[in-house]
C-alpha cells in the first residue's frame, strides 16, 4: 500500500493512501473535534465541526477529505477555531440546552464541545417553529427539537443494523428523522435495537429505561446469560444492557398461582422450564345471582317487548378467550401450557387484569418481563415468526371456534387456513380497515379492543366495540364488496387476517358456514341501519368524546341535586393532608358533571413511562402514586383529562437530602376508608363513584355491549 | 337535597311519628288535670323530644366539619336535618300545649317557626335552583373563582380589540396584554379595519364593553346585559366591518354571554346559600334558649 507523508499541525506523519485528514490525526494522537462521524460509521462530513484548513481556498471537513502528500494540515488555527466556533454556535442555537441527554448523564457532544469553546449562549435566536418530540415507542424517547441532523442514527441504522427504518424526512425548517416513511417511532417497523439510540452524539434519541424498577421476588438475569436463552437471542445487547431489572428469573414449586385472574399486573411471563396450567377461578363458583322480583311496570313491559336474555357463552361459541396463545374450552376450563410459552401479553401491553388464573402444574421456571422488553419481542421479526408459528399450530383452531359461526369448520380446512393467515399488530389509534375501502380481509380479534364507526358527513358514529373472539369483515366480503364501517385500535391490538381468496373458498367449501356469516352480515347491516336512526348520536360521540368509556371508576356529581356546597372537595382535602385531588369543575355529560378526579382509566396512559414505576396497580382498579414518586410530572402530561397534579412537598429531614420538591398526586378512591370520602361527605347524594358504561347505559343507548356486534358473552379478565 | 322518592322512608317515618305524637296528645287534652303544659309529665316528654330533634337538626353544621369521621353517611344526616328539624315544631307546640306562657317560652316559639319555615324555603330552593343552575348556566365555574375568571375575560377581549386595531401602544384603556394568552390572541388575529372602522370599535369598547366588563352587575342597562340586545348589538357591529374580523367579534360575543352567564350564577348562587344567613344564627341562638330554658324549667 502506498504510503503518504503529510504534516499536521507542524506535525510530520505518515498514512496509508485513502486516509482521511481525520484519520490521519486521530491515528497520530491529535484530536479533531466531530459530532457527524463514528468510527463504525461510514463518514459523511455534514455538521462541518471536524474542519481543518488543508491549505485549499476554502476549509475542509477531515472526516471525508482524504490525505495527501505534502499536504498542510492545521486543525486549530485562528481561522480554523474561528469557523469551528460559529458552527457549534448555529448548532447549539437549533438545540435546546441541557437537552435530555445532557441533564441525565451531562455528555451531549454537542453541549460538551460548545462547553470546551467556551460558548455559553449562541449569539443566534431560537427557531419560532418547534420540530416536537416523539413519545410512541415503550423503548425510545425522540426529541426532534434536540436533534443536529448529523445523521449518524440513520447509517446506525440503515448501514449497521440494515433495518432500513430511518432516514430523512421533510425539507429546510421542517427537516429531521423520520422512521418508515415519517411515521410515530411505536407504530413504526422500528425492531427497537437501540442503535440509533447509541449513536446519537445528543438528547434526541435516549433510552426510556426503567430505573430503580425491581421486579420483587425475582433473580436478576445478567446480559449474557438472557443472550444465551433462544428467546433473547435476536434482542439487542445494547437495550438489554439499559434495561437491566426488566426481566427477571423467577421459581414456583408445583401448585403455586404464578397469576390470578382478575388481578392487575404489566407484565408477560415466559416459561423457561416446566408447565403450567391455566384455568378460570370463577366458573366452578359462578352463580346466577338471583335478582329483585320484577314490579307491576316491568312485567307489563315484558308483555309487550320480551327481551331476550344474553346469550351463554356455550351458545356464543365452545372456547373462553384469556390471554394466553391458548383458549379454555367452556366443558373444562383448563389449558396447559409448557416450556418455550408465553402468556400475560394483554395484560403486560395494555395493563389490562389478567384474564385467567396460572398455576405450576409441575416445578416452573419463568422469565418475568415488562412491557418495554415484551414491545422489543414482539417487534422482532425472528421471534414473532416464532410466536406466529406457535399461535398457527396451537390456538388458531381454538380462536376460530369461539366464534360461533366457524364452529363446524373441519380441522383439514383449519390446517389449510393456518397456513395463509397473518397475525398482524395495530397500534393504538391505527385504523385496521377504513368505510369505503375494497374489502380484502377478514379479521379476528386476537388481542385488544377495537372501535367500529360508521363515518357520516356530520361526523362518526360508534357502532360497537370489539374485545378478543370479535370478527369484522364480512359485510364488506359477502354483502357490499367494501368495508361498511372504519375499524380502529383502541390499544394495542392484534388481529387475525383472513384473506378475500382464502375467506371465499371457505365460503365455498362450508356452506353452512356460508350461510351464517351471510345472516350475521345481513343482522349487522340492519343493525347499523337502526342504529344510525336511532342513536342520539351527540350523547355518543359526547360520550366517547369525553373519553367516559375508558372510566373503571368515574365521579360524577349530579348537578341538579348539587348545591355548589364543596364539602366533597374539603372532604377529599382533608383526606389528603390539606391536598384535594378533586376540584369541581370539569366537563357536563347530561346533567352531570364530570370534575377533575382520577378516573382509574381502563388503559392508564398516566401509568406509561414512569421512570421509577411509582404509578401503578396494586391488586386492584386503583391507581396509585407511590410515596417513591420522583415528581418528574410525566403522569401529570400522560393524562389526558388533567386528573393529576404535581403539588409541592415540605422537605423535611436532614437540609442535604436530596428529597422530591414536588410529587404527583390524584385520586385513590381513599383507599384505606370504606368509601371514597368524597361520596360520603355529600349531604345531597349529588357525588358518585360510577362506572360510566352502566351509570350511562340508558343515556347513550344501545351502542355498547349488545346487539348483533356483541363479542362472546365470556368474562374478560374478571371484568366486564 | 333535592326531595325525591329516596325520601320516602323518611317521609313515612315523621308522619307516623307525628301522627303517633297527636294520637297520644287527644287523651293528654282531654283528661289531663290542668290541661296540657310544658311543666306535665307528657309535657317534658313531648319537650325532650322536641329539643332532641332539634339538637340533631344542629349538629347537622358539626357533622359537616368532620366529614372523614364514618358516623353516618352526610346525606342520612341532611334527611334527618330535613324531616326531623321540620318535625321538632309540631312536637315542641304539643309540648306547650299551643300556648307561650312566658316571654322566653313567646321568644322561643316565634323563632323555632322562623328557623323551621327558612329551612322549608332553603329546602325548596335546594330542590329546584340547582336544576335551574344547570339549564341556564352552562359556562358555570367554582363559585369563588368568579372574580378571576371575569379579570381573564376582560383581559381576553381586550386583547381581541387589540389585535383587531393593531396598534396596542396607542391602547391606554385597552387590558394589558401581560398574560401569555392574551398575547397569544392578540398576535394570532387578523386587522383589516380601516382607520375608521378601528376608531369606531375602540369608540364601542371603551364606551360599551369596558364599562360592562369592569362592573357587569351594575351595568344593568347596558345592552351587553341582555342576550338578545348583545346580539343585535354585535350585529350592527359586524355590518360595519370587513368579514375578516367576523370571527373575532363573535370570540368577543362569547366573552360577554360568559360574563352574562356568571352573573346569573352569581344571582342563583346567592339565593342558594342567603337564606342560611337567617338560618343558621337563629338555629344557633334557638339551641342556646331552647337549652336556657330547659335549664331554668327544670332546675326551679
Amino acid at each position: 500500500m502506498k504510503t503518504l507523508e503529510l504534516t499536521i499541525d507542524d506535525k510530520p506523519v505518515t498514512v496509508e493512501e485513502g486516509t482521511s485528514v481525520f484519520d490521519a490525526a486521530r491515528l497520530h494522537g491529535i484530536a479533531i473535534p466531530v459530532l457527524c462521524h463514528a468510527q463504525n460509521e461510514r463518514p459523511i462530513g455534514v455538521c462541518r465541526v471536524c474542519t481543518v484548513d488543508c491549505g485549499d481556498k476554502v476549509l475542509q471537513a477531515s472526516c471525508v477529505r482524504p490525505a495527501e502528500n505534502g499536504m498542510k494540515v492545521f486543525t486549530a488555527s485562528d481561522k480554523v477555531k474561528k469557523h469551528r466556533r460559529m458552527i457549534l454556535e448555529l448548532l447549539l442555537s437549533d438545540h435546546p440546552s441541557p437537552c435530555a441527554r445532557q441533564r441525565v448523564s451531562g455528555d451531549c457532544e454537542l453541549e460538551t464541545q460548545a462547553a470546551a469553546e467556551g460558548i455559553v449562549a449562541p449569539r443566534f435566536s431560537k427557531r419560532v417553529s418547534p420540530r416536537g418530540q416523539d413519545d410512541s415507542s415503550l423503548v425510545i424517547s425522540v426529541d426532534h427539537e434536540a436533534c443536529i441532523l448529523c445523521d449518524r442514527c440513520i447509517r446506525g441504522c440503515d448501514e449497521i443494523r440494515q433495518n432500513n427504518v430511518l432516514g430523512r424526512g421533510g425539507k429546510g425548517y421542517n427537516a429531521g428523522i423520520a422512521f418508515d416513511l415519517n411515521r410515530p417511532m411505536g407504530n413504526s417497523s422500528c425492531v427497537s435495537c437501540g442503535e440509533c439510540m447509541v449513536s446519537c452524539p445528543t438528547g434526541a434519541l435516549t433510552n426510556k429505561s426503567v430505573v430503580r424498577t425491581v421486579l420483587p421476588g425475582g433473580d436478576p438475569v445478567g446480559v449474557e446469560e438472557l443472550k444465551t436463552l433462544p428467546f433473547f437471542q435476536k434482542v439487542s445487547g445494547t437495550f438489554l444492557d439499559l434495561n437491566k431489572n426488566a426481566v427477571i428469573r423467577r421459581h414456583f414449586k408445583a401448585g403455586e398461582v404464578i397469576c390470578r385472574e382478575g388481578d392487575y399486573g404489566s407484565t408477560a411471563f415466559y416459561i423457561l422450564e416446566g408447565e403450567v396450567e391455566v384455568f378460570l377461578s370463577s366458573m366452578s363458583s359462578k352463580k346466577e345471582t338471583a335478582k329483585e322480583a320484577p314490579s307491576l311496570f316491568e312485567m307489563f313491559a315484558h308483555v309487550f317487548s320480551p327481551k331476550k336474555k344474553p346469550g351463554s357463552p356455550a351458545q356464543n361459541g365452545g372456547n373462553i378467550p384469556i390471554d394466553s396463545v391458548v383458549d379454555l374450552s367452556l366443558d373444562n376450563p383448563v389449558a396447559r401450557l409448557g416450556q418455550g410459552d408465553i402468556f400475560g401479553e394483554m395484560t403486560c401491553m395494555n395493563l389490562y387484569p389478567r384474564s385467567a388464573t396460572v398455576r405450576a402444574k409441575t416445578d416452573c421456571v419463568m422469565l418475568e418481563m415488562l412491557r418495554n422488553v415484551l414491545d422489543v419481542i414482539q417487534r422482532n421479526k425472528t421471534l414473532r415468526a416464532e410466536i406466529e408459528k406457535n399461535y398457527r399450530k396451537r390456538a388458531l383452531e381454538d380462536h376460530l371456534r369461539t366464534v360461533s359461526v366457524f364452529s363446524s369448520l373441519s380441522p383439514e380446512f383449519i390446517e389449510n387456513l393456518s397456513r395463509r393467515v397473518e397475525l398482524v399488530r395495530y397500534s393504538r389509534g391505527e385504523v385496521l380497515c377504513r368505510q369505503g375501502e375494497t374489502a380484502r380481509y377478514f379479521f379476528l380479534v386476537r388481542i385488544g379492543f377495537v372501535k367500529m364507526v360508521e363515518e357520516h358527513a356530520g361526523g362518526d358514529l360508534v357502532l360497537a366495540y370489539q374485545g378478543k373472539g370479535g370478527h369484522f369483515g364480512e359485510i364488506g366480503l359477502i354483502l357490499r364488496g367494501t368495508y361498511a364501517f372504519t375499524v380502529t385500535a383502541l390499544d394495542n391490538v392484534e388481529v387475525v387476517r383472513i384473506d378475500a381468496e382464502a375467506f371465499q373458498e371457505m365460503l365455498a367449501g362450508f356452506p353452512d358456514i356460508a350461510f351464517n356469516l351471510k345472516k350475521v352480515a345481513t343482522e349487522r347491516e340492519l343493525h347499523n341501519q337502526r342504529h344510525s336512526a336511532a342513536v342520539s348520536a351527540m350523547s355518543l360521540e359526547k360520550f366517547l368524546g369525553q373519553g367516559l368509556m375508558e372510566a373503571n371508576s368515574l365521579l360524577v356529581i349530579d348537578l341538579e341535586k348539587c348545591t355548589r356546597c364543596d364539602q366533597c372537595v374539603r372532604a377529599c382535602s382533608d383526606a389528603h393532608e390539606g391536598v384535594t385531588r378533586l376540584v369541581r369543575e370539569g366537563l357536563r355529560f347530561d346533567k352531570y358533571l364530570v370534575p377533575t378526579s382520577c378516573r382509574h382509566c381502563r388503559d392508564p396512559l398516566c401509568m406509561i413511562g414512569c421512570p421509577v414505576g411509582a404509578i401503578r396497580r396494586r391488586n386492584s382498579l386503583e391507581t396509585v402514586i407511590e410515596d417513591w414518586c420522583v415528581g418528574c410530572g410525566l403522569c401529570a402530561r400522560n393524562c389526558p383529562f388533567g386528573n393529576i397534579t404535581m403539588h409541592a412537598v415540605p422537605e423535611t429531614g436532614a437540609p442535604k437530602a436530596a428529597l422530591a420538591k414536588r410529587k404527583a398526586t390524584s385520586c385513590d378512591l381513599c383507599q384505606n376508608l370504606p368509601e371514597p370520602s368524597c361520596v360520603y361527605a355529600c349531604p345531597h347524594d349529588a357525588a358518585k363513584r360510577v362506572d360510566p358504561n352502566d351509570f350511562f347505559r340508558d343515556l347513550i343507548s344501545p351502542s355498547i355491549d349488545s346487539g348483533p356486534f356483541a363479542a362472546p358473552d365470556v368474562p374478560h379478565g374478571g371484568r366486564r | 337535597m333535592r326531595i325525591d322518592q329516596s325520601h320516602r322512608p323518611w317521609a313515612v317515618a315523621t308522619v307516623s311519628i307525628l301522627l303517633v305524637a297527636l294520637l297520644a296528645y287527644i287523651p293528654y287534652q282531654l283528661f289531663y288535670p290542668g290541661g296540657p303544659a310544658g311543666n306535665t309529665w307528657p309535657g317534658l316528654c313531648y319537650g325532650v323530644l322536641g329539643y332532641g330533634m332539634m339538637l340533631f337538626a344542629g349538629l347537622l353544621g358539626a357533622r359537616k366539619r368532620v366529614p372523614l369521621w364514618r358516623i353516618g353517611r352526610a346525606q342520612v344526616w341532611m334527611r334527618g336535618h330535613l324531616w326531623l328539624g321540620a318535625l321538632s315544631l309540631p312536637i315542641l307546640l304539643l309540648h306547650a300545649g299551643f300556648r307561650a306562657r312566658g316571654p322566653l317560652t313567646l321568644v322561643l316559639a316565634i323563632l323555632l317557626t322562623v328557623v323551621v319555615l327558612s329551612g322549608i324555603t332553603g329546602a325548596l330552593l335546594q330542590h329546584f335552583i340547582p336544576k335551574r343552575m344547570t339549564q341556564v348556566v352552562h359556562l358555570e365555574t367554582i363559585y369563588e373563582q368568579i372574580p378571576h375568571v371575569r379579570e381573564m375575560l376582560f383581559e381576553e377581549a381586550g386583547a381581541i380589540v387589540d389585535s383587531l386595531c393593531a396598534v396596542p401602544a396607542n391602547l391606554p384603556a385597552v387590558a394589558s396584554h401581560s398574560t401569555p394568552a392574551a398575547v397569544a390572541v392578540a398576535e394570532d388575529s387578523p386587522s383589516d379595519l380601516t382607520e375608521v372602522q378601528r376608531a369606531n370599535l375602540l369608540h364601542v369598547y371603551r364606551s360599551g364593553m369596558v364599562p360592562f366588563l369592569r362592573d357587569p352587575e351594575g351595568n344593568r342597562s347596558s345592552p351587553l346585559s341582555s342576550r338578545a340586545k348583545a346580539s343585535a348589538w354585535f350585529d350592527a357591529l359586524r355590518r360595519q366591518s370587513p368579514p375578516s374580523v367576523h370571527e373575532a367579534l363573535s370570540d368577543l360575543e362569547s366573552i360577554f354571554e360568559e360574563e352574562r352567564q356568571l352573573i346569573i350564577q352569581r344571582k342563583l348562587y346567592l339565593l342558594l346559600h342567603g337564606w342560611l344567613l337567617v338560618h343558621v344564627p337563629l338555629s344557633v341562638t334557638l339551641l342556646v334558649l331552647g337549652g336556657i330554658h330547659a335549664f331554668v324549667a327544670i332546675h326551679y
